[in-house]
């Protein structure tokens, strides 16, 4: 291959990335307050069991439970220490973008994530 | 637990819809690119030489015996610290080390590295290390001569490696995966000094042969002389590599199709296609009770290598037609096979990028009680937690879809150069080539949607 057509080949490369780019970047909408009001059953289920926020959004979670334990968030490592019948809340920044299970921590059942869009 | 691969959690976010329409459009249109820039190239011979670089500086280097010694002691010390930790440390996989050191760090990180600076196996091998050392007190000379098998043992062994990650359900099992290690490392030391070291690690040995395909991807060559002394180092292009001779058989191209297929089933286990499947299916395997869940899913991986080994005897038949020369069918099917290659390695590093940046991480914290004794042996690294930076979702998209278009160029510039080697004209190499490119197309599409389809949850 000839020097120009390998020019054209990395130009058309180049371009791609770059319209891809500015495509993810026109798209978030981010930095805003969300709050879940999120009710736990037996350490089993989860409803909704599915958060969705953008990434740098302020995320106000008040989980509810009907039995006494622990839901853990992974890589946020955030604890809500449930007690029967009350309302535990945690605040945080959505600073990290992928997708997060939320776990009844003592048996490790997944009850849902948090899917925090970029 | 969501349990992908061998073990260990994932926090993906599958490619947005829009980033997936991107990028398949580029995927189209670079690949009529590709072909119109192409049109009058070489044929021939000549088609298949491309540019290299001699590096004299290193050939001391690559001659002594310090890359072999360094190599395998950190192959060998690997190998050890799985069998130790695994048969006992943890029974949780993400508490013992033995979980990391070979899912994390051989499976995906050995792996990709190799494809991108060249054949680590071949140094860190700990059996062919450990053959070595005891061949230097004891002369070892093979016992009987290797039947002439091909590669078909190294495919076996390579599915039933695949089958352990994939199929089981028990690769998350410490004990398991060491006692397996320890099992394997017999049968090669043993088949090695039988049959030769040689003959056993390119014919028998999976991870032989598995890395000497992605070492051909990597920039780094040796030329060696008759004495199999290396003569020369070249760097040259990623990919090119692949255009080299390879023998031709049915054996190897089941190999390369192997490598494609699991990857892509590692993926499409947690599609709801798939799930769809078992469910449909649910009448047959539920009654099996626990062998059930290993029965679908080797079903699952066997019919999708039979699909992908038709798919791609169909396009290569197409490929010879068009060509409209007498070729080797074989020798031909065999050559083009490795020009898959590439997408292949590219996915399976867009697939584990996340994975990889993050549970390699995890390892850290665990060298302070490897045994999980209750030992402090390394109190400063005890508290580290895996840093995100790298792994974010927008960061993993753009780099998934890079890495994507970046192999899918790569294999259908290869897959042109065979095409100028195999067939008569220019012009009926460029015909030729239509339908490897649509079967490129169609594979990197399908890389692309796996990478985009939301993630089910699965218990168990």
């Amino acid at each position: 291959m000839s020097r120009n057509r390998i020019a054209v080949v990395v130009g058309v490369l180049v371009a791609f990335v770059i319209v891809g780019g500015i495509l993810i970047y026109a798209r978030s909408t981010s930095g805003q307050n969300v709050t879940f009001d999120v009710t736990v059953t037996g350490g089993k289920t989860m409803s909704p069991s599915d958060l969705t926020v953008h990434q740098n959004d302020t995320v106000t979670i008040n989980i509810k439970s009907d039995t006494d334990g622990e839901v853990h968030l992974h890589v946020y490592d955030i604890h809500f220490e449930t007690k029967k019948g009350q309302t535990v809340t945690q605040k945080f920044k959505a600073d990290k973008s992928g997708k997060f299970p939320l776990e009844w921590e003592s048996t490790s059942t997944d009850l849902g994530q948090l899917i925090v869009n970029p | 637990m969501i349990l992908l691969h061998g073990f260990g959690q994932r926090y993906d976010l599958p490619i947005s819809l829009a980033l997936y329409l991107y990028a398949a459009a580029g995927v189209v249109v670079i690949s009529f690119v590709l072909v119109y820039l192409f049109a009058g190239d070489q044929v021939g011979a000549k088609a298949v030489q491309y540019p290299r670089r001699p590096v004299p500086a290193l050939v001391p280097v690559a001659r002594s015996r310090w890359p072999h010694v360094i190599g395998g002691a950190i192959g060998i010390a690997g190998l050890l610290a799985v069998v130790i930790t695994g048969l006992f440390g943890s029974p949780r996989p993400d508490l013992n080390p033995a979980e990391y050191l070979v899912w994390v760090y051989f499976w995906a990180g050995l792996l990709i590295l190799s494809g991108l600076v060249g054949n680590l196996w071949y140094l860190v091998n700990p059996w062919a290390a450990a053959y070595d050392a005891i061949n230097r007190f004891v002369r070892l000379g093979p016992v009987w001569k290797l039947p002439n098998v091909g590669i078909w043992p190294a495919v076996a062994a390579y599915f039933a490696f695949a089958c352990l990650e994939l199929t089981t359900g028990m690769a998350n099992r410490p004990w398991l995966v060491a006692t397996l290690a320890l099992v394997y490392s017999l049968v090669t030391l043993a088949g090695m000094i039988l049959f030769g070291r040689d003959e056993w690690l390119e014919h028998c040995e999976a991870f032989t042969v598995l890395f000497n395909i992605i070492g051909r991807f990597g920039p780094v060559e040796a030329e060696r002389d008759e004495s199999r002394r290396i003569s020369m180092l070249y760097l040259r292009p990623w990919g090119v590599g692949l255009l080299q001779p390879w023998p031709a058989g049915w054996d190897r191209v089941i190999f390369v199709i192997l490598m494609l297929s699991t990857l892509a089933f590692d993926g499409i286990l947690y599609t709801s296609p798939w799930q769809d499947f078992n469910v449909v299916l649910e009448p047959i395997w539920l009654p099996m009770g626990p062998f059930g869940f290993f029965f679908i899913r080797t079903l699952g991986l066997v019919l999708l290598t039979v699909t992908f080994l038709l798919v791609f005897i169909t396009f290569m038949e197409l490929v010879i037609f068009l060509g409209r020369r007498n070729v080797d069918v074989k020798a031909t099917i065999a050559a083009f096979a490795l020009t898959l290659v590439p997408i292949a390695l590219v996915y399976n590093a867009a697939h584990n990028y996340s994975y990889l940046v993050l549970q390699s991480q995890a390892l850290i914290p665990l060298l302070n009680d490897p045994l999980a004794k209750g030992w402090h042996l390394l109190p400063a690294v005890a508290g580290i937690k895996p840093n995100f930076a790298l792994a974010q979702a927008s960061v993993v998209w753009y780099a998934q879809v890079v890495l994507i278009v970046l192999g899918h160029v790569i294999a259908v510039y290869l897959a042109h150069l065979r095409a100028g080697e195999r067939f008569r004209t220019a012009q009926r190499a460029l015909l030729s080539q239509y339908p490897m490119l649509l079967l490129m197309v169609i594979y990197t599409m399908t890389s692309l949607w796996i990478l985009a389809q939301p993630i089910t949850k699965e218990t168990g």
